[in-house]
């Protein structure tokens, strides 16, 4: 998901920072001084997750979460997202600090999507199944439109589309349907060990 | 303030989570570390923390940024060319999925005789044992390739004795060079970078300026 630096061309590369800025401006707005501490517990989580390697499929892939930070946060998923790959590309030289602002619109705006698509089912009234079906299809589906904005970021530089595309898709089958179950678990245990993590967003 | 008792907690099960993992190789960087071997350039790709970088385009620049040759890694992530151009090389790779990788080769490296002679008229070195005796006759017979033809073996000729038996005895080192090279990231990296994050979230919480609470 991290695209390397020198690949995409500067208007790509600037055009994707001040989508990103925007992002992150709403995101910051809408931040709450009690919210701070979970903000920066799921940034962590985000930052440590692309370390987990996942070994099946052909290509050699990490978790991303971004559709847990989507779920839990919305907008705010925006500067959590810019904090973690920015120390992923400080740290580890995941992407780079050029590339910092597409990568995170690829993976933040996939998890504001999300909020929108499924935000309604994280609910203390909604049931058991709803609520599960719901993350689990946040934690899918936006591993799966990182992986379509991605593709189509390569194909505005000149890659193909549908080629592109369909690798990052099919790289990351199992990381979607692994994110989903973590997403749907991890927000099953918020809900019941502390519900008021999901509360304070959804009302 | 029930709410702190939960977030340790929270935390901790992450990392359990990254450890039972175990992190056997890391994805998402690709690095390249190219070497010279004589007249050959040997290239090595992989993935962050070992996995090799299979089928994937390597294409080699001059030091104008024109491209002279591409090709494509094999199974060990392997690729090698003969150097055709004496120039500084740089050496891209590009593997699928928006990742690339290069590597630069300085002149030195391609052509560590020309730097080190600079001075000498070339002649001098590409001499060999029968030319140089050639030219003693028409020479007046001071320069250094006269004086080891006196010993019965050419300058040129001894250097690339000794060159070969250098790159013979060093190819181990340059096994490990090629191993160390790309590790992933340690615990060191991956702690460090929590803290961060927990240290803007202390900046951020001194830093916050009471809004106008939402009426939700």
């Amino acid at each position: 998901m991290h695209i390397s630096e020198g690949i995409l061309s500067p208007a790509i590369l600037t055009g994707g920072a001040a989508l990103t800025a925007i992002g992150v401006g709403i995101g910051l707005k809408k931040i709450d001084y009690e919210e701070i501490p979970n903000i920066g517990i799921l940034t962590s989580g985000f930052f440590v997750a692309s370390l987990i390697h996942i070994p099946i499929g052909p290509a050699s892939v990490h978790l991303v979460l971004n559709g847990m930070l989507g779920l839990i946060l919305g907008w705010k998923a925006f500067p959590a997202i810019l904090v973690g790959l920015a120390l992923q590309a400080l740290l580890f030289q995941f992407g780079g600090i050029t590339t910092l602002g597409i990568n995170t619109l690829n993976m933040a705006l996939p998890a504001v999507i999300c909020y929108y698509l499924f935000g309604w089912g994280i609910k203390k009234s909604s049931g058991r199944l709803i609520f599960i079906i719901t993350a689990f299809a946040s934690g899918c589906c936006a591993v799966l439109f990182a992986g379509i904005l991605v593709g189509f970021s390569l194909y505005l530089n000149g890659d193909a589309f549908l080629p592109a595309a369909k690798l990052l898709v099919a790289a990351h089958l199992p990381v979607m349907l692994i994110e989903g179950v973590l997403t749907a678990t991890c927000a099953l245990f918020l809900r019941k060990v502390r519900p008021e993590f999901l509360e304070s967003y959804y009302g | 303030m029930g709410d702190f008792k939960l977030r340790p907690v929270f935390l901790f099960s992450l990392i359990i989570l990254v450890i039972l993992f175990d992190m056997p190789a890391f994805a998402h960087k690709v690095s390249i570390f190219a070497w010279v071997e004589g007249d050959t350039v040997y290239t090595q790709s992989k993935f962050s923390k070992g996995k090799r970088v299979k089928n994937s385009s390597v294409i080699v620049f001059d030091s104008d940024g024109n491209k002279l040759l591409e090709g494509k890694t094999d199974d060990k992530g392997e690729f090698s060319f003969k150097i055709a151009k004496q120039t500084a090389l740089k050496v891209v790779l590009k593997a699928s999925m928006g990742h690339m990788a290069e590597w630069k080769i300085p002149f030195e490296e391609i052509n560590p005789e020309a730097v080190s002679n600079n001075s000498k008229p070339e002649s001098d070195i590409k001499d060999s044992y029968e030319t140089s005796s050639r030219s003693q006759t028409i020479n007046s017979g001071t320069d250094l390739s006269v004086l080891s033809e006196s010993h019965g073996i050419s300058k040129q000729e001894i250097k690339k004795l000794i060159d070969e038996s250098l790159d013979r005895k060093l190819s181990p080192i340059m096994n490990m060079l090629t191993d160390s090279y790309g590790g992933g990231p340690g615990l060191t990296e991956i702690i460090g970078g929590i803290g961060y994050i927990f240290g803007l979230v202390g900046v951020a919480m001194y830093f916050y300026k009471p809004q106008k609470k939402k009426s939700q």
